[in-house]
């Protein structure tokens, strides 16, 4: 195991000189930076275990500082330097995630113990992250084998039945191929509860933390639009996208998650819909979100059911066969999804007019250096 | 004159599925060989040298659908039959081909010649079977 490696960010020679002595002594390695610009990128570059970051610095100041190094290692300890009479300053570095402060003047003891306790604590965090991806990498390929196991056989009774349809082993009459339909359609509906269900397990079971990465928005949704073309063909709806920033919004997510909340935000828009109507995705940006719309021009829904939504097995009895064929669950394992970034999801309807679906998410700051 | 029925190997481990694509594929009067998993597939694609090859995914094992289709299309061991057409068959929750085309590209594999969901409609797995055989 290598040393740890601690990261010194603060403009006066002087401190960085005397922190990188007392440290070096204690069995760390050191490297320092001369601002936060510096410090933010030896930190991507280097990825050091813990930083030591002076608050006060021309240029971008600590706090800021602390955001962009937390952005690109969220377990990383940070100690803030205080000087005097800066409580506050110190008070709003703990909340933007800070292990501690140090206030000015301190003992080298001072240092080396705090740095202790704060790499334990890291070490812990590293640990318990590591068990719990086990965990959920063992718990995903149980729901896996399960989630084969249950669909297979079911598909397979497709297969037959498709094959029966389609008078490939001689011709059936109408009434025995009605029933053949019938069951079909029963088997579809249970097909998509079993999808479903494995979907809420696995997401009551994962602890998005683990899995957070920079996702970008614009792409994503480029790319499952273009993927949705031919379902919206099938259905004659038109399908447009519209990003109104082009430059590329980004959030800190479970890209499989959010691709699966926007999968099914476009296949409701473009199946609940009326024939030639339309389906309109765009993207935007607001002061602290990104916001994207899914807009209908479908049947709507009536407002004794839009509190219901999104309520998992909640399906509006429209007609027999279309209740058939949902499980229910899908908005509420959305609103799940969403709700589990920090995101909101919204819905308002018209009654044959149609249906804006909205959700927000956190965006993330840009990144420093690129536009 | 007779012409030789063009022939389609069939790779899939379940048992109920190879009958009912091969009453769909007898019923266009192809010739048809199955089996039930990628490693004997690879075995008969070299020595049968079928016209096009359907293949499910498989995910079951250390070789699978997709290391499958990979080596057909790169390896050196399948040089001689490196141009087979392969559609890939299988049961995604969603549109067939996300999956593959998201997940096995970013993972630098070479994908099929297209792709479809299961359970296949019989009239739409001959008419993507005719179109590949016909370039």
């Amino acid at each position: 195991m290598p040393d740890p490696l601690v990261l010194i960010i603060d403009d006066e020679e002087s401190m960085r000189d005397s922190c990188s002595q007392i440290l070096l002594k204690g069995r760390y390695r050191v490297e320092t930076a001369a601002d936060g610009a510096a410090g933010i990128q030896k930190v991507r570059e280097l990825r050091p275990d813990a930083v030591i970051v002076d608050l006060k610095m021309p240029g971008i100041s600590g706090l800021e500082v602390l955001d962009g190094v937390r952005l690109i290692d969220p377990q990383i300890m940070a100690i803030v330097i205080t000087g005097y009479a800066t409580v506050d300053s110190a008070v709003e570095a703990m909340k933007k995630g800070a292990y501690d402060f140090l206030p000015k003047p301190f003992t080298p003891e001072e240092l080396r113990i705090i740095l202790s306790r704060a790499l334990s604590h890291r070490r812990l965090a590293l640990e318990a992250e590591a068990l719990r991806r086990e965990k959920r990498q063992l718990e995903d390929n149980v729901i896996t084998m399960v989630s084969h196991q249950l669909r297979s056989p079911l598909v397979a009774i497709q297969q037959y039945f498709e094959v029966l349809l389609a008078d490939i082993e001689g011709p059936l009459g109408d009434k025995p191929k009605e029933m053949i339909r019938r069951a079909r359609e029963r088997l579809t509906g249970l097909l998509n509860l079993i999808n479903d269900w494995l979907d809420l397990a696995r997401i009551n079971e994962s602890q998005l933390v683990g899995k957070l990465k920079p996702v970008s928005l614009g792409r994503l949704l480029a790319k499952l639009v273009a993927f949705m073309g031919p379902l919206a063909k099938d259905h004659s709806v038109s399908l447009e996208w519209e990003d109104a920033e082009a430059s590329g919004l980004r959030v800190l997510g479970d890209e499989e998650m959010l691709e699966q909340v926007f999968t099914n935000l476009i296949a409701n828009a473009i199946v609940y819909n009326r024939p030639q109507g339309r389906v309109h995705v765009s993207l935007r940006e607001e002061a602290d979100a990104a916001v994207i719309d899914f807009q209908d021009t479908g049947i709507g829904i009536s407002p004794d059911h839009l509190p219901r939504i999104f309520d998992q097995f909640f399906q509006i009895s429209r007609s027999e066969s279309k209740k058939m064929k949902g499980s229910g669950l899908g908005l509420s394992i959305a609103k799940k999804i969403v709700e589990a970034h920090q995101g909101r999801i919204e819905v308002t309807s018209t009654p044959g007019i149609g249906s804006l679906f909205r959700v927000r998410l956190p965006k993330m700051p840009k990144e420093d250096g690129r536009s | 004159m007779t012409t030789t029925p063009l022939k389609i190997l069939v790779i899939d481990d379940d048992p109920d599925f190879r009958t009912a694509v091969t009453a769909i594929l007898k019923s266009a009067a192809y010739t048809v060989i199955t089996a039930d998993d990628a490693a004997k597939g690879g075995s008969l694609i070299r020595a049968e040298k079928p016209d096009l090859i359907l293949l499910d995914l498989m995910m079951d094992g250390l070789f699978d659908g997709f290391s499958l289709c990979h080596a057909v299309k790169t390896s050196k061991d399948f040089e001689s039959v490196r141009h087979t057409p392969i559609i890939v068959i299988s049961a995604v929750k969603d549109i067939a081909g996300a999956r593959f085309g998201f997940k096995g590209e970013e993972q630098g594999m070479v994908g099929p010649d297209d792709y479809l969901d299961k359970p296949v409609g019989p009239a739409d797995l001959l008419a993507r079977i005719e179109r590949l055989l016909k370039k």
